[in-house]
């Protein structure tokens, strides 16, 4: 049996509520996003509808039996953008609700641990671009960062901005996504933006950005380096953001 | 000389301090001013020797009065262009850089210059006006120079996150030797000093709500490792003295790099590195493992092995002690068995509680296999498929050397050859 959803993080939960109703079997039975399902002529297909009345049931259930913390771990795996994400969630929970209380942390279950892989993985990711991330100043004082996570984190990092560079104006642009974070000192509004094409910086920013740059090679000893642990612990995906590693 | 330059300069000179730890402080954001500092630190670059970038580290001044042998900027260095910022080009970098997401705060030390009081004064005319003029709520990591009035190192403690003053060498015999200027009481006394304050600090913001915090991160400070001759157990043993009596957070170990001529001992380089690498891996197992130092090296064998790490090292000492089955023992005796961290030793204990937990199970919690499964058992299942005997361990355990490092030797050729000791019995394979 195939449930199919819209692949929102309501619609995942929603179906979970349809899958347990279902009594749906977790070896066998999966969840998969409407728009990339393949028909397949032996499938049984089951439509399932993004209810706010399910999702919200099944986030109480949730909250209820394991904690906020599981339900907030269960947001980030959502954001890892795996495909198979509704499956691990429906194949964890009927894991978990079996073991109760601290059930999502029995970790020596596969199904349980698959699907905090991809907490884990969101988690380090949203940690590694609170330091990544860069800020340019563009000429009407506005700091502007250009990012592209590997997982739709653009939410989760936005708190520490906020609380971090309170005093300041900023945007942090998802160019993968085509979204942004808007902060006008008070109140942060998530908006679509497209890439922007030109922009204007401030007079003194190519200043900061060339000390920068001058102070990242500096401080390398040259008698240490090490190219492999340097991409290691900084991959090169990142690389294209980083002003450090954007010299002319 | 313009702040470019000098930038350049005075992040040359600082660069060869190891710390840059960002950890350890929870100073809140104020509304409407700028910062604050993440409990855990934030890594926000990485140089090319790979090392984490989290704080804009940079001397104030690299002109020194001192001649210490070990240091790039010791006084009798020709070589060296010489630099000095004034207060408000530190605060104007740390302030931009800082907006900008490049740095989690600052981390300012300085040669002294002029005098130890004079130096001092200059720090902490920075920090006072990054914290008061700037309202800045990032971290900072301020040096603490020997010799300066304990009032004026007092002082900055109130406003900096972190403080430390470097121990440099492990001895006071080698500090005469090597730094003659300096004294080791004045490095001490300080430092002394320092945790009495954070004592009293600790318990006067229980009573009183709004007492300033002083040095809320607390102190570390930096030895240099292999410019003279002490042992490994010698080190280690200063460091855990280190910890427990003077409550630091961080020692901070420094392999001896021969700058310019002078070199005081010629010792290759990579395994100068790879002895850093052991003291720290032995440093780690002081402070998150629950290891004495008396467990991790002996007055008879004062060295670590090279070949192998030193957690390894103490199981393959105390066989007796192994197999350990995962399902039964404490926390406390997990995280002594090679292969198991203190996240993996965490998770382990989680699932416990649901039942036991299997070998498949351990490989998906993240734990390193390839070493642990010489020393534990599942469910009374042993993996590892040898008796447990030191000698037949080490060479499972030695690690094979990199790529493009060292030729191998024909030691590491024959392994069971050379270590199967007395007789000539281990010829024979």
């Amino acid at each position: 049996m195939v449930y199919l959803f819209d692949g929102s993080f309501e619609g995942a939960l929603s179906a979970v509520y349809e899958m347990f109703y279902a009594k749906a079997n977790p070896e066998k039975d999966m969840m998969c996003i409407r728009t990339l399902y393949q028909y397949d002529i032996f499938d049984q297909v089951v439509e399932c509808h993004t209810s706010s009345e399910y999702a919200g049931k099944v986030t109480a259930s949730i909250i209820e039996t394991f904690g906020e913390e599981a339900f907030r771990r269960i947001g980030y795996a959502y954001l890892s953008e795996d495909e198979q994400f509704g499956t691990k969630l429906f194949r964890a929970l009927k894991r978990a609700y079996r073991l109760g209380g601290n059930g999502l942390e029995n970790f020596s279950d596969e199904a349980i641990m698959t699907l905090y892989k991809c907490y884990n993985a969101v988690a380090r990711e949203s940690h590694r671009m609170i330091g990544f991330i860069r800020f340019a100043e563009l000429d009407k004082g506005i700091y502007y960062s250009q990012f592209e996570p590997t997982y739709d984190l653009l939410a989760l990092v936005v708190p520490h901005f906020v609380d971090r560079l309170g005093d300041q104006l900023w945007v942090l642009h998802d160019t993968k996504r085509r979204k942004a974070a808007f902060y006008n000192k008070t109140d942060v509004h998530f908006s679509d933006l497209d890439p922007v094409e030109a922009l204007y910086y401030s007079s003194r920013e190519a200043q900061y950005q060339k000390m920068w740059q001058a102070y990242f090679e500096h401080i390398a000893i040259d008698e240490r380096k090490d190219k492999r642990r340097h991409i290691h612990m900084m991959p090169k995906k990142y690389w294209q953001f980083l002003t450090e590693k954007n010299t002319k | 000389m313009d702040a470019l330059k000098k930038l350049e300069i005075l992040a040359d000179a600082a660069k060869y301090d190891v710390s840059c730890s960002s950890s350890g402080s929870e100073r809140k954001s104020v509304k409407g001013a700028l910062g604050n500092a993440a409990l855990p630190g934030i890594c926000h670059s990485f140089a090319e020797d790979g090392r984490c970038i989290s704080l804009l580290k940079i001397l104030y001044t690299n002109k020194c009065l001192y001649d210490c042998a070990y240091c790039i900027n010791r006084a009798s260095n020709p070589d060296m262009q010489r630099a000095e910022f004034t207060p408000d080009e530190v605060v104007d970098l740390t302030i931009s850089f800082y907006r900008r997401n490049y740095i989690e705060g600052l981390f300012l030390s300085s040669g002294v210059v002029r005098s130890p009081d004079y130096t001092m004064e200059q720090l902490l005319a920075v920090v006072k006006r990054l914290r008061e003029r700037e309202r800045f709520n990032g971290y900072i990591h301020l040096k603490g120079i020997p010799g300066a009035d304990p009032k004026l190192i007092e002082q900055a403690g109130l406003y900096v996150d972190r403080m430390s003053i470097n121990i440099e060498l492990p001895t006071t015999k080698s500090l005469r030797l090597l730094a003659p200027e300096k004294n080791r009481n004045e490095m001490i006394a300080p430092m002394q000093m320092i945790k009495e304050r954070i004592v009293e600090n600790k318990s006067s913001i229980v009573r009183y709500k709004h007492t300033p915090a002083f040095v809320p991160a607390g102190q570390s400070t930096q030895l240099i490792v292999g410019a003279t001759d002490e042992v490994d157990y010698k080190i280690i043993k200063i460091s855990e003295a280190l910890y427990n009596r003077m409550s630091l957070k961080r020692v901070y170990y420094s392999a001896y790099v021969p700058v310019g001529k002078n070199a005081i001992v010629s010792m290759n380089h990579t395994d100068a590195l790879k002895r850093e690498h052991r003291i720290y891996q032995a440093d780690w197992l002081l402070r998150f493992y629950g290891f004495t130092a008396d467990e991790i090296l002996t007055k008879a064998d004062p060295n670590l092995d090279m070949e192998m790490d030193p957690k390894c090292q103490w199981a393959v000492r105390n066989p007796h002690l192994f197999p350990m089955e995962v399902n039964k023992v404490s926390l406390l005796e997990l995280l002594r068995v090679p292969g198991i961290g203190n996240v993996t030793a965490r998770r382990i204990m989680a699932a416990r509680r649901f039942g036991p937990v299997g070998f498949d199970a351990l490989v998906k919690m993240g734990v390193v296999m390839k070493r642990a499964k010489y020393f534990v058992t599942c469910n009374g299942k042993y993996f590892g498929d040898i008796d447990l005997e030191p000698r037949k361990l080490r060479t499972l355990l030695i690690e094979p050397p990199k790529k493009g490092a060292n030729q191998l030797k024909l030691f590491d050729l024959y392994p069971n050859v050379f270590n199967s000791g007395g007789g000539h019995s281990g010829l024979s394979i």
